[in-house]
């Protein structure tokens, strides 16, 4: 029974910590920027450079580009990497598109910003776009010939000419303020403007009930619930009500639910801006320039989304309510068994496996990363218990890389478009670039010498080069007996 | 009787996107067969880049969103 409540216990502090001010800060806003990017931005406005006829210069990038600000789901990440394949580019940008999608998407990016911290979500942006374009050049040469053979399909499917709508770039922007806003922890905006005390003698014992029931231990890096953090989720649990009144059917008009649902998230975010200190005397609440920050640019959504088309903000806001409801259940479900199966493991194991920045530390970490399936987002959680058990950074990027990259799932989709033998290269590829990456980004947290780094990955594409040579050296030999 | 595709592979939208057609054929009181298209092969022998789709009487009509009842109608009608 004691294990039992001990392993609740991890659960629920582990959920309650996700759902604390920064994480939310920085989610909400992301929820609703992923939204309004597959609604609000043309596809087309990308995929024109993804024509058979564009020019590698133009299309890696472009596949990349793709794949960060297009697809943020499934529903867009199948088909447009089997239109880019069969009908347009080719492979390599089709698996650069792939490859880059999980990683360079505005949820992944905060998410992993917010839990993770800033210079990892910024390491796993760099290395997955080096990799993401290395990997699919690669393929482009290994698969040559297959890819040349392909009927030629008409060009229209990637011929549109569209502009994104000025009122549309205005909301994506000023959603972007409010996430800068929420998260960056700079001067401005952690400052203290003016604080009020609310005359709340209940607030103190409140708090010290909520410690209570779900105690903590700092030292362990674990946070416990805040007066602040269950008003939170009190909010969060109004808005999902509302939500789905005012949502489900958003694309055939608002009702008033509609109102009330985007009102409490406006009050949500500014409630997380906001800082709260229980005390003896009441509540102190503290104005802080990160509320005034968010204030204005949920000023500026507003203002730019009553320019929207009817269409256009009904369909962003049916985009975002579809998000949070594919991936955040999914997500809370996630944190909470993370938090229960970090009871279970002893922080030794992984320090005996991953603790250092060596070979073996990576490879072990992207073996478990492609044998292991989590939903999206919540491989972050995960990468967060390592990193608590003790983890090193290193074979934590090559984890990163290698889970939502290379999950069963994902592989029968790949080999379903492209055939086994390319998904079983691309497989291996993306084992070996993982692993790589790992080492590197390790190297870079142990204090290695750039230069060092860069005489490495020099090596390494250099060994990649020869190696591909002698291969399809081999591989033409018998053509040409 | 027309027939009517949906094609996706099982997403939110492609779900939502059969259910809404279907209640438009119903209010406009057009015959439709409905038919679910999940295989990717199939699904990318339309001209389209990103799912759900809606076919109706072998023509792409939309792909990539959900359109309103009332455009569906439009195109049940024409």
């Amino acid at each position: 029974m004691d294990t039992f409540l001990r392993l609740m216990n991890g659960g629920a502090g582990s959920l309650a910590a996700y759902l604390a001010a920064h994480v939310l800060l920085c989610l909400l806003p992301a929820f609703f920027i992923a939204g309004a990017m597959s609604a609000l931005i043309p596809k087309a406005s990308v995929t024109r450079w993804l024509g058979r006829n564009a020019r590698f210069r133009v299309s890696y990038p472009a596949a990349a580009v793709a794949g960060s600000l297009l697809a943020v789901c499934s529903c867009t990440i199948v088909p447009l990497f089997a239109g880019i394949y069969k009908k347009g580019a080719g492979l390599g940008p089709a698996i650069t598109f792939l490859f880059f999608a999980p990683a360079g998407n505005i949820l992944a990016l905060a998410y992993t910003g917010s839990i993770l911290g800033a210079e990892f979500a910024f390491a796993r942006l760099v290395l997955c776009l080096l990799f993401g374009i290395g990997i699919g050049m690669l393929m482009a040469v290994l698969f040559r010939r297959d890819d040349a053979s392909h009927d030629a399909q008409t060009d229209a499917l990637f011929a549109g000419q569209v502009n994104i709508d000025p009122a549309a770039a205005g909301v994506l922007l000023s959603l972007a303020a409010v996430l800068i806003a929420g998260t960056l922890k700079l001067w401005p905006l952690s400052a203290t403007i003016g604080t009020v005390t609310l005359p709340l003698p209940w607030a103190e014992a409140w708090q010290a009930t909520l410690f209570d029931w779900v105690p903590f231990d700092a030292s362990k890096g674990e946070e416990g619930v805040s007066l602040q953090g269950s008003l939170l989720i009190v909010l969060l649990v109004l808005i999902g009500a509302t939500a789905w009144k005012g949502l489900e059917d958003i694309v055939e008009g608002a009702n008033r639910w509609t109102a009330v649902a985007l009102g409490l998230t406006a009050a949500t975010l500014l409630v997380a801006a906001l800082r709260l200190t229980p005390g003896a005397d009441g509540l102190e609440v503290a104005l802080t320039g990160r509320a005034l920050a968010v204030g204005l640019s949920l000023w500026a959504v507003l203002h730019h989304a009553r320019r929207l088309d009817t269409d256009a903000w009904r369909a962003w806001l049916w985009e975002a309510w579809r998000f949070v409801k594919q991936i955040f259940v999914l997500l809370v479900v996630g944190v909470f068994a993370v938090g229960v199966v970090r009871q279970l493991i002893q922080p030794e194991w992984i320090q005996n496996l991953a603790g250092n920045n060596d070979l073996m530390g990576n490879a072990v970490a992207v073996v478990f990363g492609v044998f292991m399936y989590f939903p999206t987002l919540v491989e972050v959680p995960v990468a967060h218990m390592f990193l608590d058990l003790g983890m090193h950074r290193g074979p934590l990027l090559a984890y990163l890389m290698a889970d939502p990259e290379l999950s069963l799932q994902s592989i029968l989709m790949v080999a379903a478009v492209i055939g086994r033998p390319k998904t079983f290269t691309y497989v291996g590829l993306v084992a070996v670039f993982s692993i790589v990456a790992g080492l590197t980004y390790g190297a870079w947290v142990d204090g290695v010498n750039g230069a060092w780094i860069a005489v490495g990955l020099a090596a390494f594409v250099g060994s990649l080069v020869a190696l591909l040579g002698w291969l399809l050296g081999h591989r033409q030999a018998p053509a040409r007996a | 009787m027309k027939t009517v595709k949906i094609l996706g592979s099982g997403c939110a939208n492609c779900r939502k996107l059969e259910a809404v057609a279907r209640e438009a054929a119903s209010s406009a009181g057009v015959e439709a067969d409905f038919v679910k298209v999940t295989d990717m092969k199939a699904i990318m022998a339309y001209d389209l880049l990103s799912t759900p789709g809606l076919v109706i009487d072998e023509r792409l009509v939309s792909s990539g969103r959900i359109p309103t009842q009332a455009e569906i109608r439009q195109w049940l009608a024409g």
